[in-house]
């Protein structure tokens, strides 16, 4: 190459979509040299928000951070007030967060898997995989009353409980489940669309996802053992049995790998933990106001680590609640990934780390040298993808 | 004695002083504070001899006079170490750790963002979060920026230029 690069801006953003990104990538011919990225396009000021509300308004601002993994954000946030009061929730709730908590994580995956699909082109499993989705949704209404936004937790406890009708449904749910997921499995190891576009794709080598603190299934696909749940358990993470998901891929296959195999695995453990959940209160009544002190939660959120620091002044307000999401854990190692690829994998490298990859609505391609720019979509990065790798 | 005790023996055999104020507040969360001055130097320890290789984030809060800055380090049997330091308001500086654990960057660059803190030696410190039309010196975050001030900047920002 003569040293001359073109700046590729993906991003910013499509205003219906959370966690809008922006990714500069500096290309060299087909490779993609340097990656800087610029978020906040939806910041919504959600810590300084909190700091003017009661905890339990705060409650409603955390389970809206994320419209994927609002469970995660509640629990999260629940718990550490919760540490803050020096209050333990009634044991059959904690089995209650970890249905919700499971259920989230097979329709946040089942959501990903059916995205990541699409982003390869291969949108006959998209369609099939969004389908299965519907399933879950439907068992997270039953349970919940709600698609999204499940609002299960609350400080003390949750605020449903589940009757035997309802358990018989989520295990009815659970099967079919399991079979499809199961099916889809076995497909994606023996199908060429799939390995073609993703083995070898989007590397993060074990070092480096320790060194740049990649977190969730990321970390887990180059072959790191870390997990929250199992790690550093809550709810009633440590009263059920269940399997961390490793896989040395190290490449966007094993991220599709990692996140497969946990669907089966969440499957399991909400039949765990239906089957040993004791009887008796859901949740404790707690005060409104807070003793000075602090906390520091920590959730596996579907998308990785999610982490809450919350200190109390005494009042009904916190002094300070600091959210730390798992999408901005990953954003050091996204752009390792990113780096010494091509450009036609950037769609699939994105999607790798389950960022809100679909924000990125928008690209700007930027020749340097002849000081032209293009708009691109997404869309238009998609189908470039595909067209470059069909005539390879 | 427990993991955490014994992480905090090593510590306390290796700084004494230096890190004051250290405690185990619940299985897995240990909190200690330090000053500005040894945090690397307790961080760089931590990492290399205690296996604590992931940063979980960094929590900036402004405590009036001065900033507080929370600096939360896990894994190896997934303790969670805070160390806290704090350094003055009015020039709220400090060394940056990218070189320690390079995904501190992002973190660094949104505490400078929100509350004002400046990571000297970090590469890159621009804009993360707030939106580009934001003006100088004003730090969300602070105790001092009223939500009402905050509401007015966006308004204004919201007109066309």
């Amino acid at each position: 190459m003569s040293g001359s690069t073109i700046k590729v801006i993906i991003g910013p953003q499509h205003p219906a979509l959370k966690e809008p990104e922006r990714f500069i990538l500096e290309t060299e011919g087909e490779h993609v040299v340097d990656v800087r990225v610029r978020i906040g396009y939806i910041h919504r000021g959600i810590e300084k928000a909190m700091e003017n509300r009661t905890y339990l308004q705060g409650l409603y601002l955390s389970e809206r951070v994320c419209g994927i993994c609002s469970d995660a954000h509640t629990t999260c946030y629940v718990q550490g007030v919760e540490e803050l009061l020096g209050i333990e929730p009634p044991p059959r709730s904690r089995f209650i967060r970890v249905v919700v908590a499971e259920l989230e994580r097979i329709h946040s995956h089942l959501l990903w898997l059916g995205i990541a699909a699409h982003e390869i082109g291969f949108d006959t499993l998209f369609m099939y995989v969004w389908r299965d989705r519907e399933v879950v949704m439907d068992l997270l209404e039953i349970v919940s009353g709600n698609r999204v936004n499940y609002a299960t937790n609350t400080i003390g406890g949750v605020r449903r409980d589940l009757n035997d009708e309802r358990i018989h449904k989520i295990l009815k749910g659970l099967k079919v489940l399991e079979d499809r997921t199961k099916e889809y499995l076995k497909m994606i190891g023996k199908e060429q669309t799939v390995l073609k576009r993703t083995v070898d794709v989007g590397i993060l080598s074990k070092s480096d996802a320790i060194k740049y603190g990649a977190v969730g299934p990321t970390v887990r696909a180059s072959g790191v053992k870390r997990d929250v749940r199992a790690d550093d358990p809550y709810a009633a993470y440590d009263e059920i049995p269940f399997n961390v998901i490793v896989e040395d891929g190290c490449d966007c296959f094993a991220r599709i790998m990692v996140r497969g195999r946990e669907v089966v695995e969440s499957i399991h453990i909400i039949r765990e933990a239906l089957k040993r959940m004791p009887d008796g209160e859901i949740r404790v009544r707690v005060k409104p106001r807070i003793p000075p002190a602090e906390a520091l939660s920590r959730v596996e959120a579907p998308r990785g680590e999610l982490l809450y620091y919350i200190r109390s002044n005494g009042t009904d307000k916190p002094e300070r609640c600091k959210i730390r999401t798992p999408t901005l854990a990953n954003i050091p190692s996204l752009c390792k990934m990113l780096v010494g690829g091509y450009i036609a994998d950037v769609p699939i490298v994105l999607a790798g780390i389950d960022p809100c990859f679909a924000c990125m609505d928008r690209v700007l391609v930027i020749d340097k040298e002849k000081r032209e720019a293009k708009v691109w979509t997404l869309d238009m990065l998609r189908r470039y993808g595909r067209e470059w790798y069909r005539k390879r | 004695m427990g993991k955490e005790e014994e992480i905090l023996e090593r510590i306390k055999e290796r700084f004494g002083d230096k890190v004051k104020n250290m405690a185990v507040k619940r299985l897995r969360r240990i909190f200690a504070e330090t000053d500005a001055k040894d945090l690397k130097e307790v961080l760089r320890y931590a990492r290399d001899e205690l296996g604590f290789d992931h940063i979980s984030t960094i929590t900036g809060e402004d405590l009036g006079e001065e900033m507080r800055l929370i600096y939360h380090i896990a894994y190896r049997n997934a303790i969670e170490l805070s160390i806290k330091t704090k350094i003055p308001k009015e020039d709220p500086k400090i060394t940056t750790i990218v070189d320690l654990y390079p995904s501190a960057g992002i973190y660094e660059r949104e505490v400078h963002d929100l509350l004002g803190v400046v990571f000297e030696g970090n590469p890159d410190l621009s804009r993360l979060l707030l939106p580009d039309n934001w003006p100088e010196g004003v730090y969300p975050l602070r105790k001092d920026v009223s939500l009402e001030e905050i509401r007015e900047i966006l308004e204004k920002g919201g007109e066309r230029r």
